[in-house]
């Protein structure tokens, strides 16, 4: 007797309690694909934004800038830096750091002014896809800024706005200026939000009357898939005047909650899926339960125990594969529709950072191959495990009791 | 008398029940449904088991097949101590050598008729050619030609109790265990059924042992075993 093909008979005759166990693991497969991959949004994405949108993955400074940022701590030759990078495959872009007062109105709040090259960040940071109004920094638009959000909020200005720059110049004379405000930015970092203020490289340097070097290359490997620790070790040693850091080193706090939040996910799964098996396991109870009857009959005209045993399995294996089947098809486009969406939190929280990271507002799904393939193991192995208990007691109950089980 | 019988050298018994007793315990209360029974039927008999309802023959029969174990006592097939052997070896014994009718939920919902009487002959593994030939000669021989692909709910009481009786005999077994097989059918089909039966009896000299309390049902048995509260209270074969 060909087993497959009585199983395949069964669960097709039996199509309306089928369509009710398949359905109810795949739609648990379905919740838990979308619970993780919201998981790994939140906190790969939180990993992701931070490093995307400020931090890069390595960062050069000049000897003693970190301990110290000072304007005169500088990357003096961030031309031939830049070069030897890009022909490294990797993106780079320079920064300028300064220090200043800026005031709207009656409004003051201290900054920190950051001269960005326009062309090369955008290669390297996508900062400029990141703003709640306005536009980013425009070549044209010398005296254009953007501003973190908090500081538009203290500034009380909004696109259009003028503000009002004091600072030290690197030659010590005072340096001001008037700024109008081209954008403002979304919550990015509490750094960022209370007191960014970006402007162009060339402006930069006017004001700070800095014609020379550079505070800060920035660094991303986008698609360069080496190991993050042996190319930041590379790059020392190419560059042994300078200082070279990984994001780890850069944001020891942001590295241990990425690092912390592996177990918390593992935590969070364990109860989703604790749950998922509870609706698995009475699913595949009722399945088998419903049919002693039929069961009894079959063993007292000679259908064996263990034969028993062997259609219960290939019945939930393949009941599992339709499963995973239908929740990679509900699972996956409902996914991408967050993943693109997003579901806007911003009435309920506002930009809420931790650990300096900020955590989007609008939570997105990121389908990862963890996303798609725990739910799937997961689901399999605990339809496996729960339909144990009802295919051992099918195989041993006795004919009799069978037949007149209710 | 059975003491007699067990002991004549020329008779050959296919079963043979041993001081047998079945308790029922529900909760407190016991319940004797056989109560040290003994029994021997030869092969070849066409035999009936009556007795008023709750008298023990459905759970006499149910312990011949291995379905039921009795409390105490030995339940003999073919000289095969059913309680000497495993799980699987009852089973594949039920599968080559006993035939079963019940007296009610006999077919499994998800198959045809054709399907239900085919089960058995697929289990023992015979080939699709002459499954196919077998089943339908038989399914002709209960009557059923045309109704091959109906299911269980889609067949009278009495279409379902042949279809059961069509898987039953279908394999060839040594012995047919029914259990009330009229009980739910008409009393034309309950003739024909019987008339199948004896044929069955005649020609291929499969034993039939059925428990019936149906007077027309017991007229044709060649022997009649009554019982009452679980005992056997007569036992004789008719002319
Ligand atoms: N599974 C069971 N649990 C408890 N009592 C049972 C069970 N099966 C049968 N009995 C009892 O055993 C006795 C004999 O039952 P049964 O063999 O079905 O009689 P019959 O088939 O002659 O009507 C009855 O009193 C019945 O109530
Ligand atoms: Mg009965």
């Amino acid at each position: 007797m060909n087993i497959t093909s009585f199983a395949l008979r069964n669960i097709q005759r039996n199509w309306h309690r089928s369509l009710v166990t398949t359905g109810a693991m795949a739609f648990a497969g379905m919740i838990m694909i979308l619970y993780v991959s919201f998981i790994e949004g939140i906190y790969l994405g939180g990993l992701r934004s931070a490093l995307a949108l400020n931090l890069g993955e390595i960062q050069i400074h000049a000897k003693g800038y970190r301990s110290d940022p000072d304007l005169y701590t500088r990357i003096m030759d961030e031309k031939g830096t830049l070069t030897k990078l890009s022909d490294l495959g990797l993106h780079a872009t320079p920064r300028l750091f300064g220090y200043g007062l800026a005031a709207a109105g009656t409004a003051s709040a201290g900054v920190q002014i950051r001269g960005v090259y326009v062309d090369l960040e955008k290669r390297v940071i996508k900062l400029h896809e990141y703003l709640a109004e306005g536009t980013w920094l425009d070549q044209q638009d010398a005296k254009g800024v953007v501003v973190g959000r908090r500081l538009a909020r203290t500034l009380g200005v909004k696109p259009g706005g003028e503000v009002v720059i004091v600072s030290q110049a690197a030659d010590g004379s005072m340096a001001n200026d008037l700024f109008h405000v081209r954008g403002v930015l979304k919550s990015v970092s509490d750094e960022i939000d209370r007191g960014g203020f970006f402007m162009l490289e060339t402006t930069f340097r006017k004001l700070m009357i800095l014609p020379e070097g550079v505070h800060e290359i920035v660094i991303m490997r986008d698609g360069k898939k080496t190991d993050l620790k042996q190319e930041t070790a590379h790059l020392a040693a190419m560059f042994p005047d300078y200082e070279v850091d990984s994001w780890r080193t850069l944001s020891p706090m942001m590295a241990t909650i990425m690092d912390s939040s592996d177990t918390s996910i593992y935590i969070l799964l364990l109860i989703t899926y604790v749950a998922v098996a509870m609706v698995v396991l009475n699913a595949m109870l009722m399945s088998v339960f419903e049919r002693i009857r039929e069961f009894g009959i079959m063993k007292a005209i000679g259908f064996g125990p263990w034969q028993l045993i062997a259609l219960i399995y290939t019945e939930t294996v393949i009941q599992i594969i339709i499963a995973i089947v239908l929740a990679l098809a509900l699972g996956l486009p409902l996914s991408y529709y967050y993943q693109v969406n997003g579901i806007d939190l911003t009435n309920f929280v506002s930009g809420t950072t931790f650990g300096g990271i900020a955590f989007d507002p609008i939570w997105r799904t990121l389908i990862t191959p963890r996303a798609v393939i725990s739910p799937i193991v997961t689901l399999a192995i605990i339809a496996l495990i729960a339909v144990i208990y009802p295919a051992v007691k099918a195989a041993l109950i006795r004919p009799v009791s069978a037949i007149h089980h209710q | 008398m059975s003491q007699a019988l067990a002991n004549d050298p020329k008779r050959e018994d296919i079963v043979r029940l041993v001081d047998v007793s079945k308790i029922y315990r529900q909760g407190k209360i016991e319940v004797r449904a056989v109560d040290n029974l003994s029994l021997e039927i030869d092969t070849g008999d066409f035999c009936a088991l009556c007795g008023p309802s709750g008298s023990g023959k459905t759970t006499v029969l149910n312990m011949i097949g291995g379905l039921d174990i009795p409390t105490h006592g030995q339940v003999f097939l073919e000289r095969r101590d059913l309680a000497s052997l495993s799980r699987g070896e009852v089973a594949a014994i039920r599968r080559d050598r006993i035939g079963f009718v019940f007296q009610a939920y006999n077919l499994i919902p998800v198959m045809t008729a054709y399907e239900n009487a085919e089960f058995v002959l697929k289990l023992q593994g015979v080939s699709a050619v002459e499954c196919h030939t077998r089943v339908m000669t038989i399914l002709k021989e209960v009557g059923l030609v045309g109704l091959e692909h109906r299911r269980p709910d889609e067949m009278s009481g009495g279409q379902q109790q042949r279809v059961a009786i069509a898987r039953a005999i279908v394999t060839r077994p040594a012995i047919v265990l029914a259990d009330e097989p009229t009980a739910n059918v008409d009393s034309a089909t309950a003739d024909s059924l019987l008339d199948l039966m004896q044929k069955l009896n005649r020609q291929d000299g499969i034993t039939f042992l059925f428990s019936t309390h149906d007077k027309r049902v017991m007229d044709r048995a060649r022997r009649i075993v009554r019982m009452r509260d679980g005992r056997i209270e007569s036992d004789e074969v008719q002319g």
